[in-house]
């Protein structure tokens, strides 16, 4: 019981870590999905060349890199800090391909049929074009989140104090071996299912209701 | 159809093209084409396919950057080659309405919104009387208990007709239809074409792309036959059908009847 306690104590920080990270990295996959698809040359291989490098990097290696490079130097970052931003910028480079593939299914004629009504781009992209991507996005951006989820347990290796941290210390403290860590699998799935289930509801919703 | 005809249209514009090119690399589609469309004339687009109708007709509102010639929609000019202002694009567009021949609503708002998101986004009207003008083009397609259903819930022919009242709804003056019953079964077909001739009967200019040959015959004031990127033969239907002088629109003509 004692240990259920203690692994249940990181559920804040791991939530913490995934719910912001994924808002860095929904914000930032904006930008980047629609300068991969910019007329402009050097703007799309820029894009490309930051998503490859983000994705590209193993995400303890960046979170070492930012917790223990750019931490220790003249700007002094938290491991919660750390987590959020070397996370949040691996999750912009994955959604802005999500967000990239949700934009290629919508169809040609949506683009044509918005701007003969006048529109300019934003007004199409923002009323008739992003939320057709989104929602098409949407499932493979959940189940993203999810991977996230478990993906910040590596923020143990920068002290964050978040369910695998917890566990490990609760296992070297009482010498107790395995049952933290099944404890906290246990806790990982618990979190996990919500987020399934949400992603396979509103992928269903989804398709019915544009079903052609 | 609904007995409740709104005047859509108070002062028509006409169109006139002069030598529109367009190329798609080493092909070209539309070989310098000049063309003239009086205000409330009706003009169909007949010829085989890969003739360039439908391209020529994406030239004029621009869904299509011609390669050059210059286009006049009322008193609208663009010279497409010295670059198009924001301004000239967004005022041709308001002024001339485009209907596709695979309807294109948006299948994520409801049939309201549909006609209602332009009005607002791009009139500045507010969205009640965005939303009273909607009900009232949806009335006049005879569809005014689709107002809250999604698009995909409305058959072919149906979603077509809410597609025209959605560019009605910007009031143009100048409606360029582009194949549009081409993808619907023949029966679903007919009340799209009963709009369609409502529109013509109000006086509206419309330059419609076809191969419903009836229509071209019974609403058009003019045919124009086009192949290979040029206008090979133009005229009342009257003596396009029945005595065309171009070898190839007698070719394509009997093609046609033939079926």
């Amino acid at each position: 019981m004692i240990y259920v306690q203690a692994v249940l104590l990181g559920v804040p920080m791991t939530v913490l870590i995934t719910v912001l990270a994924f808002a860095v990295g929904a914000v930032l996959g904006v930008p980047l999905a629609l300068a991969r698809r910019s007329p402009l040359g050097p703007l799309r291989w820029g894009a490309r060349f930051v998503i490859d490098v983000l994705r590209g990097i193993p995400p303890v290696v960046f979170l070492f890199v930012i917790y223990f490079g750019v931490g220790t130097g003249v700007i002094k970052l938290s491991s919660l800090q750390a987590a959020v931003i070397g996370l949040g910028l691996i999750a912009a480079g994955y959604l802005a391909e999500i967000y990239r593939g949700g934009l290629l299914a919508v169809h040609k004629g949506q683009f044509e049929s918005a701007a003969a009504l006048g529109m300019d781009s934003w007004t199409s992209m923002s009323r008739i074009i992003g939320p057709q991507a989104f929602r098409v996005a949407l499932p493979s951006a959940t189940t993203y989140a999810i991977g996230l989820l478990k993906d910040s347990s590596i923020a143990s290796t920068i002290t964050a104090t978040e369910i695998l941290y917890r566990a490990t210390a609760s296992s070297r403290g009482h010498g107790a071996g395995l049952e933290p860590f099944l404890i906290a699998a246990v806790v990982y799935i618990a979190l996990g299912a919500p987020l399934a289930w949400l992603s396979r509801t509103m992928d269903a919703r989804m398709r019915a209701r544009v079903a052609r | 159809m609904t007995a409740t005809p709104t005047p859509v249209t108070d002062h028509p514009v006409g169109v006139t093209l002069r030598d529109v090119r367009k190329q798609f690399g080493d092909h070209v589609v539309v070989d310098d084409v000049s063309m003239e469309v009086a205000p409330g004339e009706v003009v169909s687009i007949i010829g085989p396919s890969g003739a360039g109708k439908s391209t020529l007709l994406r030239c004029i509102n621009l869904l299509e950057r011609p390669d050059s010639g210059d286009i006049t929609v009322g008193d609208v000019t663009i010279h497409p080659e010295t670059g198009v202002s924001p301004k000239d694009l967004t005022s041709l567009r308001r002024t001339a309405g485009m209907v596709f021949q695979s309807f294109n609503l948006f299948p994520h708002l409801t049939v309201l919104r549909n006609i209602s998101i332009a009005q607002e986004r791009v009139l500045g009207r507010d969205r009640k009387e965005a939303e009273a003008r909607s009900r009232e083009l949806l009335a006049r397609v005879g569809l005014a208990e689709k107002a809250d259903t999604y698009p995909t819930r409305s058959s072919g022919g149906q979603q077509q007709r809410i597609a025209i009242a959605r560019a009605l709804a910007m009031e143009p003056k100048v409606m360029l239809f582009d194949e549009p019953t081409s993808a619907l079964d023949p029966e679903l077909g007919l009340d799209v074409l009963e709009v369609m001739r409502g529109l013509a009967g109000e006086g509206m200019t419309m330059i419609v792309v076809t191969h419903e040959m009836h229509f071209a015959q019974d609403v058009s004031d003019r045919i124009v036959v086009m192949a290979d990127g040029r206008i090979i033969e133009q005229g009342p239907p009257s003596q396009v059908l029945t005595a065309p002088s171009n070898e190839r629109t007698k070719r394509f003509l009997r093609a046609v009847t033939d079926r």
